[in-house]
């Protein structure tokens, strides 16, 4: 077959993918965004797997979608992900506990947020992850002026988790508050609350495999969702399966399931 | 007494909703949200407003429009699906096409890469600011290129939005049809293209009904969702209509009554 990857950089997991069908007799084009054009030329591939959530390609994946391309995963299901407030209503329909969201102008927030609402943390509106994330502890901390509108989450002081799944199996790290999923965790042996929200979020979207970011608030013990991702890179994935092998094996069953 | 919720920005307010504010105080009771005074609180949605009006597409106006949408049964017009599509050039192009709507056709490529087809029109992808298509054009090897300033200002500075270009197929008319969408009625204007006179004030006039038109704007604005919309078509030598731009918050103070008819009809549509 002919598989394109839609993907912002060739990192390691996509050149791992890459190999993987590559090895399986498939022929697969990684497109970066030098190389992306989104028109017809893109329809000679049978599918395309949907590595980046960069706008572009969000672009690409719906542009396939309407022309009868597969995208695995699913363009929507990745642009929720991507959008902090699709993402919330999300999550809370699921009976997911998130960190209350505020959204407003540098003079807004300081008139009508209370003293009680801090701390904050500000996040790109579209994004994932920790790129672009600040925190703030008071309203003195409201002193960068931006024309822009501030999305603001409630920051849950306590004990930050990165949890991965790929199909059934699961992968739970404790990591530093606010540090990206490249950065050093520590496995942890089971927690079956997280499992249980990864378990619901998976089967809510049908995916294949993800990664949610949790924080166990110290003072109350409840457990946040504070990020979703649709295709994380898996750097800190610490079972025996290998992630490249696994997942792309997922997205081929996946496409014979689609096809039917 | 029905109470109507404006949701807006100080441009749409102090520019395009006057006359509308106007009328819909005498059959309403009308609140003011203002993108640019108000915070949301996305766990706060104690709205007591019978409908929604959307005059803006600012961030913050989509996001409370979500926010009522997901936790409250008021209708909002038009909604945040409607809206995003609408002011987004490439998405809605997807959109209208898969629904059948004859679009010109389109591409986005990297920066400084042709496009699949001679003449063309560069626009921003996203359309959301207000300010109005400056275009630069130019005439290469005997084909038309127009570039539309907003488009470079996209992707150029130091944090450009996009590293591609939105490229529209051009398509030769002599005139640009303007069609009016307020629910179920459609108003039709025509007017010669901007690219010939900039001021299309100036030369746009009232006609008659054309079918034709009558069933796109329909399946166009079903497709996208929109309940109030203008749409811009331009034909072609062949005589096809081409859907080349979609609005979801059009002024319509340009047709007579315009205001009335977009009150009475936002009262009729309200949460009974």
């Amino acid at each position: 077959m002919n598989i394109g990857i839609l993907s912002k950089k060739k990192g390691k997991l996509i050149r791992e993918i890459r190999k993987c069908l590559e090895n399986n007799g498939h022929r697969v084009k990684i497109f970066t965004l030098n190389d992306l054009f989104v028109n017809e030329m893109l329809l000679n591939k049978d599918f395309y797997i949907l590595k980046s959530k960069n706008l572009l390609y969000l672009y690409a994946g719906y542009f396939l979608e309407a022309n009868m391309i597969p995208v695995i995963p699913n363009t929507n299901t990745s642009y929720v992900h991507k959008d902090r407030v699709e993402s919330y209503f999300s999550m809370k329909n699921l009976g997911l506990l998130c960190p209350k969201i505020f959204m407003g102008t540098l003079k807004t927030l300081k008139s009508q947020l209370k003293e009680s609402s801090f701390p904050l943390i500000s996040k790109p509106i579209f994004g994932s992850g920790s790129k672009g994330v600040k925190v703030y502890n008071s309203f003195q901390d409201f002193n960068t002026p931006t024309e822009n509108y501030l999305y603001l989450e409630n920051f849950i002081k306590g004990t930050h988790y990165l949890a991965y799944f790929i199909e059934n199996e699961i992968c739970i790290c404790e990591k530093r508050p606010l540090s990206n999923e490249h950065q050093a965790t520590e496995l942890i042996k089971s927690d079956k609350e997280i499992e249980k929200y990864l378990i619901k979020w998976k089967e809510k979207y049908n995916l294949l495999f993800g990664h949610l970011d949790l924080v166990r608030e110290t003072k109350t013990n409840k457990l946040y969702v504070v990020d979703a991702g649709t295709f994380p890179e898996f750097s800190n994935w610490k079972c025996d399966t290998d992630p490249a092998l696994k997942i792309s094996d997922l997205i081929l069953n996946k496409y014979h399931e689609v096809r039917k | 007494m029905i109470k109507i919720g404006l949701i807006t920005d100080n441009y749409h307010l102090e520019k395009k909703s006057i006359q509308f504010l106007k009328y819909a105080n005498t059959i309403s009771d009308v609140s003011i949200y203002l993108e640019e005074d108000y915070m949301i609180d996305f766990s706060n949605y104690n709205f007591d407003e019978d409908i929604f009006f959307v005059k803006a597409k600012g961030d913050l106006v989509l996001n409370l429009v979500k926010l009522i949408e997901k936790e409250t049964t008021i209708p909002v017009i038009n909604s945040s699906r409607s809206i995003s599509l609408a002011f987004n050039r490439f998405l809605n192009s997807i959109v209208l096409r898969k629904a059948g709507i004859q679009v010109p056709n389109f591409s986005l490529n990297p920066v400084g890469q042709s496009p699949p087809f001679n003449e063309y029109i560069i626009k921003n992808i996203i359309d959301k600011e207000n300010y109005a298509f400056n275009p630069q054009i130019q005439k290469k090897e005997g084909y038309l290129r127009v570039v539309d300033i907003r488009a470079i200002d996209e992707s150029s500075g130091n944090y450009p939005k996009y590293t591609h270009f939105y490229f529209q197929d051009f398509i030769k008319s002599k005139w640009e049809y303007k069609v009016y969408l307020i629910g179920d009625d459609i108003f039709y204007f025509k007017q010669l293209p901007v690219l010939i006179n900039p001021d299309k004030m100036k030369s746009r006039i009232k006609i008659e009904k054309i079918p034709e038109l009558t069933e796109i704007a329909y399946n166009a604005t079903e497709a996208m969702g929109l309940k109030l919309s203008s749409m811009d078509f331009l034909k072609s030598k062949d005589g096809k209509f081409f859907l080349t731009d979609i609005n979801s918050s059009p002024n319509f103070n340009y047709i007579k009554n315009g205001p009335k008819i977009i009150g009475d009809y936002l009262i009729k549509q309200a949460k009974i």
